[in-house]
């Protein structure tokens, strides 16, 4: 019976995620309209090390409090009821087949190592939790891998129904296809840089529920040894009574690496409150309460190991930081970071690499970063202008940016920001260099006082004919290095006019004018 | 609305300079409108001059008929709001959707390639919602509908158009008035850039008789000059409101390529200097001289 209750819940908070994530597109609107970051919102793991990393106290972010106070009431119910990537790994682990005898490999100590690593340099401001974050990771992983793929497959199936030509195949195709692209399908199908890098990774969290069910919520999960910790002390306990014959049959079902057979000295903070054993002992021997004085199992993590891990922590600092980009005189001209991104540094402090920004660009400009940023920033976002520009007057990465890396800007503010700033490669561009006229860069440039300006000269062609011929020249107080030019120069492959991060509005160093 | 109406408009709302005067016979009144070229309506009302625009060319009826598959097709290229004057009044749009279909229209279907995002464009220019809310089937374009088609070949020999314009039984052309670094101007011809398909910035080489070639085998019921508010610099996408004019006229009439050489008169300029107006003058598309065509102006 509460396996039925839990099952439902947990296919309700999935139904909501995945709405969520669907409703993180833009509609023409400025404004998306539904608070889609919330699950991210509710992660005690992001909430915690944003603080520890941000010094700052992030106020969105309340939503992880009530899960905290959950944890301390209830024990780990978010793992085992709300978890959309818990979930998808029950889900999974139904392709696994049950053997009466399961031994765990109990490795459940090692998440706790993750945990302290990861905790450790973030205090040190290095924050690194968003690439193994449950929810994070999940996002991430949706927007730039799995929701792609979806598009893709679906789509080729639908153009091929298309391009039949068999007017009766065609109708039926089409209102399928019409009938997705209401429910599921996006506005336009999303590339991303890394899209098979970062699918690999989730596909392998997934298969590893082949090797043991919920695998990565066992052993590797580092928001999981957070509520582990929260959840020791929980009100709501687990008694064995006196009728049970230590048949084991709940070691078998238990969804965390909680022993639940050892009896009172069961591991609670590994319980994810699946009530399975409640549900399945044959004795019905198991029941969940609020006694009062029960004995808590401690938890031996090896002072070793925990020494261990923080030091990793606090030599991966400055392990990761030795490199040029921080060094002023030398930023990635190619890192072009989306409106409203703090400063680099504060930047990497708060971004947790969650994709919603890439999720939600309209322009599919915002791209996973893979070493321009140095490791620590890997798979933050980017603009790549020549995959997608920066729309002029949307605001939406910075709408829903969980941790403020990338700052909610208004309109009037969004508009004067500069990602960097435009040049021109005479070399390629047809009136500098082949006497052709093409004014594309001039007229998409989006500021009100166009920030690019044509300079009428004579020049002659092979023949000798003389053409008059506007030439564009790129007016650096107004360029706002939005990127459209770059998007639409019809020099194709390397345009003739392009974006770099010099003269980004975030960065003190990283200057072209004088101020 | 029919030819009867039409005539009573045309007397009530008085000032016109095609119909000589109120003592003309109501057969003379007739014939002068079937002859007229080309309808400028002033007002301050959208929907009153586009109506009456409509009216003076003879009424809706003598264009759509019953059953038709029409497409309107505005300006929706530029994420600016109505009073930037970037994209066609919304106003002007749903009206002359709803009167395709008081003429009887089967489906009257909205669309534009737009250059900047389309779901802002569509959105954010109000004429989506415009449209929708009379009835027009607003829709998103759709890469899999470009096909290949032959051109006369002044500059293009061939280029993906939108089939759902080719095949739509009348096309109603509805750009709006603005400046633009290439063309000098933006009018009519130039509107048909959004039934393109590829990486049309190219044609910015070769940008009259591109037109040209696209403008002749469209070939429009009707062209709808919106110039309600006209952009006179920082074109075509504007974004100051400095740059923005109030006319209040709406311009109706056949032949593209009078009612572009009318549209350059709105910025002082004569069709005569705009490129891509002589090109298409001398293709045999239509008359540039104003002079040689009958302008009936109403003022409503």
């Amino acid at each position: 019976m509460v396996k039925r209750i839990r099952i439902v819940t947990q296919g309700l908070f999935l139904l909501l995620f995945l709405w969520l994530f669907l409703q993180t597109e833009a509609k023409g609107a400025n404004e998306l309209g539904y608070p889609v970051k919330i699950f991210l919102d509710a992660d005690p793991l992001i909430f915690i090390t944003t603080i520890l990393a941000g010094r700052d106290w992030y106020k969105t972010l309340y939503l992880a409090i009530i899960v905290i106070l959950a944890t301390v009431f209830l024990g780990r119910v978010f793992c085992g009821w709300i978890c959309p990537l818990g979930t998808l790994n029950n889900m999974v682990s139904a392709l696994k087949r049950q053997r009466r005898k399961t031994a765990a490999i109990n490795w459940y100590r090692f998440k706790y190592y993750i945990l302290i690593f990861l905790l450790t340099s973030s205090l040190f401001s290095l924050q690194l939790i968003g690439i193994v974050d449950p929810i994070s990771l999940l996002i991430r992983s949706f927007s730039l891998a799995v929701y792609p793929l979806t598009s893709y497959a679906t789509t080729v199936i639908f153009d091929a129904g298309y391009n039949t030509n068999i007017p009766f195949l065609v109708n039926i195709s089409e209102f399928f296809y019409s009938l997705f692209k209401k429910i599921f399908l996006p506005f336009q199908q999303p590339f991303y840089l890394q899209s098979a890098f970062v699918g690999i990774l989730f596909f392998l969290i997934l298969g590893l529920n082949l090797l043991e069910r919920r695998f990565w919520c066992k052993y590797l999960c580092p928001l999981g040894a957070l509520l582990g910790i929260f959840s020791r002390y929980a009100f709501l306990k687990r008694s064995v009574s006196e009728d049970c014959n230590e048949c084991g049959a709940c070691a078998s079902v238990c969804q965390g690496n909680a022993a639940p057979d050892l009896k009172e000295n069961w591991r609670n903070s590994e319980c994810l409150v699946c009530m399975n054993c409640d549900d399945l002992c044959p004795q019905n021997a198991v029941h969940f309460g609020f006694p009062k004085n029960q004995p808590v199992a401690g938890m031996d993590l090896g002072k070793r190991r925990v020494i261990g891990s923080i030091l990793s922590g606090l030599i991966a600092v400055p392990l990761l930081r030795i490199t040029p980009i921080v060094k002023a005189g030398v930023p990635d001209p190619k890192l072009i970071r989306p409106p409203g991104a703090l400063e680099e540094k504060q930047f990497l402090r708060r971004c947790i690499k969650c994709g919603e920004c890439m999720k939600v660009c309209i322009t599919n400009g915002l791209q996973p970063t893979f070493l321009e940023a140095g490791i620590e920033g890997i798979w933050s976002p980017i603009l790549v202008p020549r995959i997608g520009y920066c729309e002029y007057r949307c605001t939406l990465c910075g709408q829903v940016c969980p941790t403020g890396a990338i700052k909610r800007l208004e309109l009037p503010e969004k508009t004067k920001v500069k990602l960097g700033l435009a040049m021109i490669d005479k070399g390629r561009c047809l009136p500098h260099a082949h006497a052709t006229p093409c004014i594309v860069c001039e007229e998409v440039c989006p500021t009100p006082k166009k920030a690019i300006w044509f300079e009428q000269v004579k020049v002659r062609n092979r023949e000798g004919k003389e053409l008059i011929l506007k030439q564009p020249r790129v007016d650096l107080e107004i360029c706002i290095g939005c990127g459209i030019c770059e998007a639409k120069c019809p020099v194709l492959g390397q345009p003739a006019i392009y974006v770099t991060s010099v003269g980004e509005s975030r960065s003190r160093d990283n200057q072209l004018l004088l101020p | 609305m029919d030819r009867r109406d039409f005539l009573k408009t045309a007397i009530v709302s008085g000032v016109t300079f095609a119909i000589p005067g109120i003592a003309d016979t109501f057969l003379g009144a007739l014939e002068a409108a079937e002859k007229t070229d080309l309808v400028v309506a002033h007002g301050i009302s959208p929907a009153g001059i586009t109506r009456a625009a409509v009216d003076g060319l003879g009424g809706i009826k003598r264009f759509i008929s019953k059953g038709d598959i029409v497409v309107v097709k505005p300006n929706i290229g530029w994420d600016r709001t109505p009073e930037y004057a970037a994209t066609t009044n919304p106003e002007v749009v749903s009206t002359v959707v709803r009167l395709c279909y008081e003429a009887g229209a089967k489906q009257v279907k909205v669309f534009d390639r737009s250059v900047v995002d389309p779901r802002r464009c569509y959105k954010q220019s109000g004429i989506a919602d415009a449209a929708s809310a009379v009835g027009g089937i607003v829709s998103y374009v759709d890469d899999r509908k470009f096909r290949d088609m032959k051109l006369p070949g002044f500059a293009l020999k061939s280029w993906p158009l939108y089939t759902e314009i080719v095949e739509a039984d009348k096309v109603i052309n509805m750009p709006i008035a603005k400046v633009h670094s290439l063309s000098t101007l933006t009018l009519g011809m130039k509107n048909w850039m959004g039934m393109m398909g590829g990486s049309r910035g190219r044609i910015h080489q070769k940008i009259e008789g591109s037109l040209v070639d696209i403008a002749m085998v469209i070939k429009p019921t009707l062209i709808i000059l919106d110039a309600v508010r006209i952009l006179t610099a920082n074109g075509p996408q504007g974004g100051d409101l400095v740059d923005v004019k109030q006319f209040n006229m709406v311009i109706a009439g056949t032949d593209q390529v009078a009612v572009d050489a009318f549209g350059a008169t709105l910025f002082g300029l004569k069709g005569a200097n705009i490129g891509f107006v002589v090109a298409g003058h001398k293709a045999g598309l239509g008359m540039m001289d104003l002079s040689k065509l009958k302008i009936k102006k109403i003022n409503v």
